[in-house]
């Protein structure tokens, strides 16, 4: 198997004796991961130890072989990129092409190089008319393209986006879609915190439940979907589409509507 | 009873160059529960605001038609003395904290506190509005000190406090995750029962199909429809407005099953019956 | 809890007393040591407010503010001890320094005078909460706006040192070292700043929506849920305390 990351027995806590993550281990490979779970499970701080903004408490965490304790975030940043949930957050550039540069600039010290990353992840987000414009002149929408923009210029082999489908309409998820989707056909390892499931049933192969700082399921998603009574103990929420398949009382999981839509060109409900 | 009326507003921000908003009309009854859709840059998040007259009043700008609440003309008010009639959540939870409070109560009781509500009704209103957005066991909390949804919560909270009779949110869920957010609903569509009209703009198009009664579909600042879900999401030029319809609507949309009224169905109830008959 | 403030919690005499009844107090044992200008006055109000900082059992985080102005103390102790002007009467020699006894006592009138206002203040801000006292001033007619203003002050500064943290923390994420040395991080630092400032200010102006819609600018007339759970006797208390300040000024003009 192609690991990019290992987690071994992590834990982690803010304040002594509140542990927010709980001995988590686990290996990822190439496999597009989604990570779901309710508010407060510990999803946006696992990240952020992946990204070694956070060194965990105890336990270690590999990122291509490099122990996060051992080496610096900003050198981590040429191997993972982080997306934050709030674009505000990681905006502080005069023009979107600066910002999108700000990355490329800091790792590979050399202009032409960097500016030429920048454009082709602004290409990948649709932004490449607005390179010139302030960023806090988008909308809220854009501006988190923008800071997509601006990892993915880095190119880094992992990227990992908290909640990118915040504000966005059909268009900008669509947009958002496609990046993934391109990232993943470059052989990138792509983690993303969601609350959306039908985003996940759509688009990653791996689904991972944090539930009150442990692991509750992990695997494939399509199996983690079908697990519907450890699902409701983390109070998430099946896809659309397997909501309305398990009520006509199909014994699948399905997931996408497509499926649902053959499964019915094709089958009787037996009820 | 009509306690909301827009009739031909248009309005211009200071330093824009089209209308943002574009000769909109129509009537909203005590009680309603109302979507509005819309891409993002069509308009929604500066018509809910021009229903409580944050536009024009603290944007200025080019402004013309009417917006009445209660037969009372907003744009001619001041935004706080008719905010015990209308109230807004915005989106973004954390400037909706006002920042002088030290407890998420006494976050609550500051729009009271401004209306001059006495104090056993204060006390009587936090409880019940904290009670329901579940925020009651954080009451002594740090509002800054709450989670991106706990937050989203207490916005809400801090406003159905007030007691409003028009209730304007605009994308309150943003960071809930999907329980949250359907509590929140649910919170509001208890509210709507008790007679409070409510006007929500919303991306999440399933949640909208299922809870409003009526939508309205706005595309480049202009009002395209005002009508049912069932209506608006049947409609063949929905993805034009960059409008996806909810993923049952489309399921029935692909297998053309439609309800007795000649429209698609938009909720799980209505889609599980409509298939049951055809493929039952 | 992210709060500027000195505040302690306890249950002492002096936390039950209502905010204004203390601000009062320290407006008094500064004014009227200055209108009655006498050594026995200062020792007066000294005494008590030292009293006062041992009853609201707040004289271990008086200390450190005792201690860092006794050096400045020491310091004119020495210079008016060996050159005050009126110096007549060597009070001791150390070494082949003379200390007279005219500038000692003067530089120690001084010393208890600025003892007594740090007494007197530390007694009002480890007992009171800072929204408190603002919102006791609001309810005696100052402005809420100018409440508002500082009580978010207090809230709001520690707000934007996190913004600054979440920022760092954003830079260090794309690639910028800002682990290790001092030039290292203050050339993180410095572009911080913009970004930080612009973040804020946009957050003010969502901010002052939200509190437009909250009513802020409402010209009903404010209630408050807070009601005063502080001692009764705290009129008694400000009319003795403003006699006080009534009678040294009348002391005052007569003796003039």
């Amino acid at each position: 198997m192609d690991e990019v990351i290992r987690v071994q027995n992590l834990s982690f806590a803010y304040k002594q004796d509140y542990e927010v993550l709980k001995n988590i281990s686990l290996v990822f490979d190439k496999k597009s991961t989604a990570i779901i779970g309710q508010n407060g499970a510990g999803k946006t701080t696992f990240v952020k130890l992946l990204k070694g903004l956070l060194k965990p408490t105890s336990g270690e965490i590999y990122i291509k072989g490099y122990n996060t304790k051992e080496v610096s975030t900003a050198f981590l940043s040429k191997y993972i990129g982080l997306v934050f949930q709030n674009p505000n957050d990681q905006i502080f550039k005069n023009t979107v092409l600066e910002e999108v540069m700000f990355g490329p600039l800091n790792i590979l010290k050399d202009k032409k190089q960097a500016q030429e990353n920048a454009i082709k992840a602004l290409e990948m987000v649709g932004l490449q008319d607005k390179m010139h414009i302030h960023p806090y002149d988008l909308g809220l929408s854009d501006r988190k393209l923008v800071s997509i923009a601006s990892i993915v210029s880095m190119d880094p082999d992992i990227i990992i986006l908290d909640e990118p489908t915040i504000a966005q309409d059909h268009k900008g998820n669509t947009i958002i879609k496609n990046v993934i989707k391109e990232l993943k056909e470059k052989g990138k390892l792509v983690i993303t915190i969601t609350h959306d499931m039908d985003f996940v049933a759509e688009i990653f192969e791996r689904t991972i439940v944090l539930n009150e700082g442990i692991i509750l399921l992990d695997g494939n998603t399509r199996e983690v979907f079908s697990q519907q009574e450890i699902l409701k103990k983390a109070y998430l929420e099946l896809p659309h589409v397997a909501q309305l398949a398990k009520k006509l009382g199909i014994k699948q999981t399905l997931l996408t509507e497509q499926e649902l839509i053959n499964f019915l060109k094709h089958n009787k409900l037996n009820n | 009873m009509v306690n909301l009326v827009v009739e031909h507003l248009k309005y211009r921000y200071p330093l824009g160059n089209e209308l943002a908003l574009e000769d909109i009309s129509f009537e909203v009854k005590k009680g309603e529960f109302i979507g509005i859709i819309g891409e993002n840059g069509s308009g929604k998040s500066t018509l809910c605001q021009a229903i409580v007259g944050l536009v024009p009043n603290f944007y200025k700008g080019a402004y013309g038609g009417k917006v009445l609440v209660k037969e009372i003309e907003v744009a001619q008010s001041d935004v706080s003395e008719i905010s015990s009639y209308v109230g807004i959540v915005f989106q973004n939870p954390f400037t909706q904290i006002t920042g002088s409070k030290l407890t998420v109560y006494e976050e609550v009781a500051f729009g009271l506190e401004n209306l001059g509500i006495p104090r056993e009704e204060m006390i009587k209103r936090i409880e019940e509005s904290l009670k329901l957005l579940r925020l009651f066991e954080y009451r002594h909390f740090n509002p800054f000190e709450l989670s991106g949804g706990q937050m989203q919560r207490l916005a809400i909270a801090s406003v159905i406090a007030m007691k409003p009779d028009i209730l304007v949110l605009d994308e309150p869920t943003s960071q809930l995750d999907p329980q949250g957010s359907e509590e929140v609903f649910q919170a509001i569509q208890d509210l709507a029962k008790n007679g409070m009209t409510i006007i929500i703009a919303e991306h999440k198009i399933e949640k909208i199909a299922s809870y409003a009664d009526k939508i309205i579909l706005l595309h480049k600042g202009k009002l395209v429809d005002f009508d049912t879900p069932e209506k608006i999401f049947s409609r063949e030029d929905i993805e034009e407005y960059g409008i996806v319809p909810p993923v049952y609507t489309r399921i029935c949309k692909s297998l053309n099953v439609k309800n007795e009224a000649g429209f698609y169905p938009v909720t799980l109830e209505q889609v599980y019956y409509e298939l049951v008959k055809v493929y039952g | 809890m992210r709060y500027l403030s000195l505040y302690q919690e306890g249950n002492s005499l002096l936390h039950k007393i209502d905010p204004i009844t203390k601000l009062l107090f320290v407006i008094i044992a500064i004014l009227v040591p200055i209108i009655i200008n006498t050594l026995t006055m200062a020792l007066a109000f000294f005494i008590i407010s030292t009293l006062l900082v041992f009853v609201a059992r707040a004289f271990k985080r008086t200390l450190p503010i005792i201690s860092f102005s006794s050096l400045v103390i020491i310091t004119v102790l020495f210079i008016q001890g060996l050159f005050y002007l009126k110096n007549q009467t060597p009070f001791f020699t150390l070494g082949p320094f003379v200390f007279y006894k005219e500038g000692l006592l003067y530089a120690t009138g001084i010393a208890i005078r600025i003892f007594n206002i740090i007494n007197a203040v530390a007694v009002l801000i480890f007992t009171t909460k800072p929204s408190d006292l603002i919102e006791a001033l609001v309810k005696k007619g100052v402005s809420p706006k100018i409440g508002y203003v500082f009580s978010s002050v207090l809230q709001i500064i520690p707000q934007m040192m996190s913004i600054v943290d979440t920022i760092l923390d954003a830079q260090k994420a794309r690639g910028l070292e800002t682990e290790g040395s001092f030039t290292k991080r203050a050339k993180a630092f410095i572009p911080l700043i913009g970004p930080a400032v612009l973040n804020s200010l946009i957050s003010t102006k969502e901010r002052a929506m939200a509190l437009e819609v909250r009513g802020f600018n409402s010209k009903k007339k404010k209630t408050f849920l807070n009601e005063v759970p502080y001692n009764k006797y705290s009129n008694v208390l400000q009319v003795a305390l403003i006699a006080i300040l009534v009678f040294s000024i009348i002391w005052r003009i007569i003796s003039w």
